[in-house]
């Protein structure tokens, strides 16, 4: 059962997809339990997962040693003649860097299938679509292949775009395309770099079997795999012997290069006039900033989370953001660090503007879903901060601010459904005094506020701390981003308690009013089935708030091994 | 015939008689699709009425035997030989294209079949005779090695092109081949005279013999560049490419979609073959056909793409998506390098079985609204799900986007254009590389037109007829293998790996 565990958790919603596909339309009824049912298992078979997870594994992110409950199998292999052959594994595993975030997409995945209860019309397309999603998102976090995360990660773009285009709001079919070309954008910069990085990177024991250095793949130590790489430095290794390979794990380690590749450490090859490695950083950074999303790439994210009907939105800023995040962490930083050290400035001068800019914009806004969608840009722009800083506060913190945004994005954009389904509107200007007609719907309403504006005693505070304590470590310990830089993002933390402080006034305080009248006897209070998805929310901001302890201890030795790639990589 | 009057010797006339009637066998499918056309016109002469039966039973049975014929020869395959007195090669690469090209023609029909009473080809002889002109003409394109059997062949099936487009009645069709015709004829001369230089400076026809190769060593750049480009040009012609593409939608969007599925994927392969054997012997260094083409590349991707978005009708669109993907069929072939030749083969082979399938698709729609117009498909995804979901996987594998083959295609031309980058350090590699990639992006957009109108938009208009079960059955044939070669592309791969590209 365990050792196969990652497979079931994304096949699971795969095979219900299929399921709801060819039930015939008279069980349309049952199509959402299927979702539910399914996904519930998946989230049951996660927390299985993260309490078999072995915290005390350390090692840097390089090696496969650090990480567990691998699954590895040949997919194929492609012969190439005198180049060699290339071959893609299925191959699944976690380690600190993921496992917080396959938890996340779990929890996001189940939260949003039982906010989907009330879809009416279309059914079976919605959910087998939604449960398809759902598996890819939960792929994508675990594939440790480059061409299996690839597939996964542009096998999202499809459902999602007939997610919003179909069930979404006025304006669905221009977010619809806006959202699948520019994450596409995204995906071919992600994939030129992955061509040109598949055909740098060799794998050790399979090149090994190949050439005869040793017996069967099983057999290899690392000893072997040391002389593995030793011959193919010194060019002993004839070409036709060299197996190419995608594994993830195998290109963060720069052994693992083949010595004349445009991408080797060594390589002084230039693409237009830059080293062919900062370029290939910079392509993946832009491809993951896009989906992440970062100032100037975030365009797509109003829209989307706007005309999006309200579990897609939960979905999108609940966990797709984040694998523009885990996929910076697990790419472009893991592969190229010494680009990365390059660019920390960079990374951290948009990081800091995507905060400054996102609050401003959040602050201008009218309606309440675009209010949030401009604060997920805000929030994520941390994300970025805490990467370019290079230190283990500052990349323990941008993942703690993933998974921590995750629950409280997830509650901000059901808190805007409630009243959206209530209303069909969501113009802040339209309401006052909310909390006289619905005090147990303000009382939520306060607290996901008060947590995505970074109160202590919620999660988003502890993951926005250790940001900033390792944005203000990082310039004397490692230099990768100036002082002044977390100083002036301390302003995003002002602003977002300005906005969401002025929004909670402006609705729900004072004399109770609506726009339209007519609207007032649907505003009714929270409803069962509301309770059932923002009770476990909440108590999980709370919880991952004060005991911040059980996420830290889960990715704190990956996020050591990662960060000391980082250091080895500066000296 | 131009060999055997080289040939100064009268004495030899005897052996070489007896050498060609050893090389008929080789030229068995030829001759399997020779008697399958003769069969098609008496048939078509001595009956009246009722036709369709008989017609499609000898055109479906001529391409059965000529794929079997092929598929002997395929697995007892030898050795490289020129046959007919050095007018053409018989080797694996002509030899696999043959087998594809039987089998994409055999879809061809089937779409005809499909795409109901209005455009039906079976209805008459004529259009079929013409059709198996056609056929014979791109499996001698894809042997041709001498300049005049390269010429010969594109004008058979030029010419059978132009036929095709205007057979049926109707004034646009009339116009889409009249410039066809023009363009055709024009783009004939220029490469026929591109040929006359080649041979005065070389004295000879046949580009594979030394005397061909030693002859544009000694000519200057400057003629020399001018005789091959205006040569292949008109190759380029046939593979529909930027600058000589301009016939194509208009003949895509006036032609029957059968005859469209096979005009925009037989000849484009055939022709890209051509291309590859002209520039296969051509000596390193003389012209640098990579700078050329891959600024052909760059401009049919980038130009086909662009246009494409702007179009309101799906045959149109797919005319210049055929173009893009021409450029795309180029990449493999500027890698210059092994692996950049099984790529071209496998990105051609995938390539016509995307494009079949999609005129297959709009060949259903096509019959159930009237025509191929966005407009008019409005909701129809809604209606008839399956069909829609079809469409979208199709056009998904056109894009190039994961889990459809047209994923792996683009992977293993780009993969080896960069591969031929990191060893050959041509920056015009890199541009091709970049540029083609991004293309994915503009091709997206329009390519989810189609999807776009049968699901977010809501149609009116009544259908004409209920989906049908032939229909969904043919549909999944198709598209089936899309998504099963993206996980299993190892065994096509190493067919194509087992061909032997040197000469």
């Amino acid at each position: 059962m365990t050792e196969h565990l990652l497979s079931y958790i994304i096949f699971i919603p795969l095979l219900a997809s299929l399921v709801v596909a060819l039930l015939p339309k008279r069980l349309a009824d049952s199509y959402r339990l299927i979702a539910i049912v399914a996904l519930g298992l998946s989230l049951v078979l996660s927390v299985v997962g993260v309490s078999l997870f072995d915290s005390d594994v350390t090692g840097l992110t390089n090696s496969e040693a650090s990480l567990q409950m691998i699954e590895k199998v040949e997919w194929f292999s492609i012969n190439l003649g005198s180049l060699g052959r290339f071959s893609v594994d299925y191959f699944l595993g976690v380690d600190g860097l993921n496992v917080s975030m396959l938890l996340l997409a779990a929890i996001v995945l189940f939260i949003g299938a039982i906010s989907s209860w009330n879809i009416k019309n279309k059914r079976k397309g919605y959910f087998s679509l939604y449960l398809l999603l759902s598996s890819s998102v939960l792929g994508c976090f675990v594939a440790l292949d480059f061409f299996l995360f690839y597939l996964f990660f542009e096998f999202m773009l499809l459902p999602m775009y007939f997610l919003i285009g179909i069930w979404g709001g006025p304006r669905k079919e221009y977010a619809a395309i806006k959202f699948f070309l520019y994450t596409l954008v995204g995906s071919i910069l992600i994939l030129i770099v992955m061509i040109g990085l598949y055909n740098s990177v060799y794998d050790p024991i399979k090149t090994g079997a190949e050439a005869g250095i040793f017996e069967s793949i099983s057999s290899a130590t690392s000893d072997q795999i040391s002389e593995v790489q030793t011959q193919v430095k010194l060019g002993n290794v004839s070409s036709e012997n060299i197996v190419k390979s995608f594994n993830m794990i195998s290109m963060a380690n720069e052994d693992n290069y083949l010595p004349d590749s445009f991408l080797s450490k060594s390589s002084a090859a230039q693409v237009f006039g830059q080293s062919a490695r900062w370029m290939a950083f910079l392509a993946l950074l832009i491809g993951f900033a896009i989906k992440l999303p970062a100032f100037p790439f975030h365009t797509w994210l109003p829209d989307a989370h706007v005309e999006a009907p309200t579990p897609i939105s939960v979905v999108l800023a609940g966990i797709l953001l984040k694998i523009g995040g885990y996929g910076m962490i697990r790419t472009a930083f893991s592969f190229f660090p010494d680009s990365a050290y390059h660019y920390s400035w960079l990374i951290g001068f948009f990081g800091m503007f995507s905060i400054i800019y996102g609050a401003l914009n959040a602050l201008a806004q009218k309606d309440i879903k675009k209010l949030i969608a401009y604060s997920s840009v805000s929030h994520m722009g941390f994300v970025l901060l805490g990467l370019a800083a290079l230190t283990v506060e500052g990349v323990s913190g941008a993942i703690y601010q993933m998974f921590s945004h995750g629950l409280i994005s997830a509650t901000l954009f059901l808190v805007a459904g409630v009243l959206y389904d209530r209303t069909q509107n969501r113009l802040i200007e339209n309401y006052g005094g909310l909390a006289h007609q619905l005090p147990k719907y303000t009382v939520v309403v306060s607290i996901a506020f008060f947590a995505s504006l970074g109160l202590p005693g919620f999660s988003g505070f502890i993951g926005e701390l250790m940001v900033f304590l390792g944005a203000f470590k990082s310039a004397s310990f490692i230099g990768a981003i100036p002082m002044w830089m977390p100083v002036v993002a301390t302003l995003g933390l002002v602003l977002s308690a300005g906005y969401y402080l002025w929004t909670l006034q402006r609705m729900f305080f004072g004399k109770y009013w609506v726009k339209d009248a007519a609207r007032h006897d649907n505003l009714k209070d929270l409803t069962l089935r509301e309770y059932l998805m923002f009770v476990p929310l909440i108590a999980m901001i709370i919880w991952f708030g004060i005991f911040p302890g059980t996420l830290l201890d889960l990715i704190s030795n990956s996020v050591e091994g990662f960060t000391q790639l980082m250091v080895q990589a500066v000296k | 015939m131009i060999s055997l009057l080289q040939s100064n010797n009268a004495s030899d006339l005897k052996d070489q008689l007896g050498n060609l009637s050893e090389d008929v066998w080789m030229l068995a499918p030829e001759i399997s699709v020779v008697i399958a056309l003769l069969l098609l016109l008496g048939f078509d002469l001595l009956f009246k009425k009722n036709k369709e039966i008989g017609l499609a039973s000898i055109a479906f049975c001529g391409l059965a035997s000529t794929f079997v014929i092929l598929t002997f020869q395929w697995t007892n395959f030898s050795t490289d030989l020129m046959i007919m007195g050095n007018l053409l090669r018989y080797d694996q690469l002509s030899v696999f294209l043959k087998l594809i090209f039987s089998l994409g023609g055999a879809l061809g029909l089937i779409i005809a079949a499909r795409n109901g009473e209005k455009n039906n080809l079976f209805q008459t002889g004529e259009s079929l005779v013409i059709l198996f002109g056609l056929f014979l003409g791109v499996f001698l394109m894809t042997m041709a090695t001498n300049l005049l059997m390269i010429y010969l062949s594109i004008e058979v099936v030029s010419i059978c092109s132009y036929m095709l487009t205007g057979i049926l009645k109707g004034k646009r069709k009339a116009e889409a081949a009249l410039k066809y015709l023009l363009f055709g004829a024009v783009s004939s001369a220029v490469m026929l005279y591109g040929i006359s230089w080649l041979y005065g400076f070389t004295g000879t026809l046949d580009v594979t013999s030394q005397a061909f190769i030693s002859g544009l060593s000694e000519v200057s750049v400057l003629p020399l560049t001018i005789a091959l480009i205006m040569t292949i040009g008109g190759i380029i012609f046939k593979l529909g490419a930027v600058p000589f593409h301009i016939w194509s939608p208009d003949v895509y969007q006036a032609a029957p979609t059968a005859i469209v599925s096979i005009f925009s994927t037989l000849p484009k392969l055939a022709a890209l073959t051509l291309l590859f054997r002209v520039i296969n012997v051509l000596p390193a260094g003389l012209f640098d056909w990579q700078l050329i083409l891959g600024v052909v590349a760059i401009a049919s991707m980038i130009f086909g793409n662009f246009s494409a978005l702007w179009q309101k009708d799906a045959k149109r669109m797919l005319a210049y998506s055929s173009i893009a993907h021409a450029g795309f069929l180029l990449v493999g072939l500027v890698a210059y390098t092994e692996a950049g030749n099984t790529s071209m083969l496998f990105y051609g082979a995938m390539y016509l079985v995307m494009n079949v399938g999609a005129f297959l698709l709009i060949a259903i729609l096509e019959r159930r609204t009237g025509s191929a117009a966005f407009d008019d498909m409005r909701g129809l995804g809604m209606k008839m799900p399956f069909l829609g979901i079809l469409v979208v996987i199709v056009m998904i594998a056109l894009t190039g986007l994961p889990p459809t083959v047209g994923f792996n295609a683009k992977l293993y031309v780009f993969s080896a254009i960069w591969e031929a980058y990191q060893v050959q350090n041509n920056s015009i590699l890199l541009w091709v590389f970049i540029l083609g990639l991004l293309n994915t992006v503009v091709a997206l957009f329009y390519y989810l037109k189609l999807p776009y109108y049968l699901f977010f938009k809501t149609g009116e208009k009544t259908v004409l007829e209920k989906s049908s079960i032939p229909d969904h059955i043919w549909g999944t044939i198709m598209v089936l293998p899309l998504l099963i070669w993206f996980f299993q592309s190892e065994w096509l791969m190493n067919v194509l790996n087992s061909i032997n590209f040197v000469f």
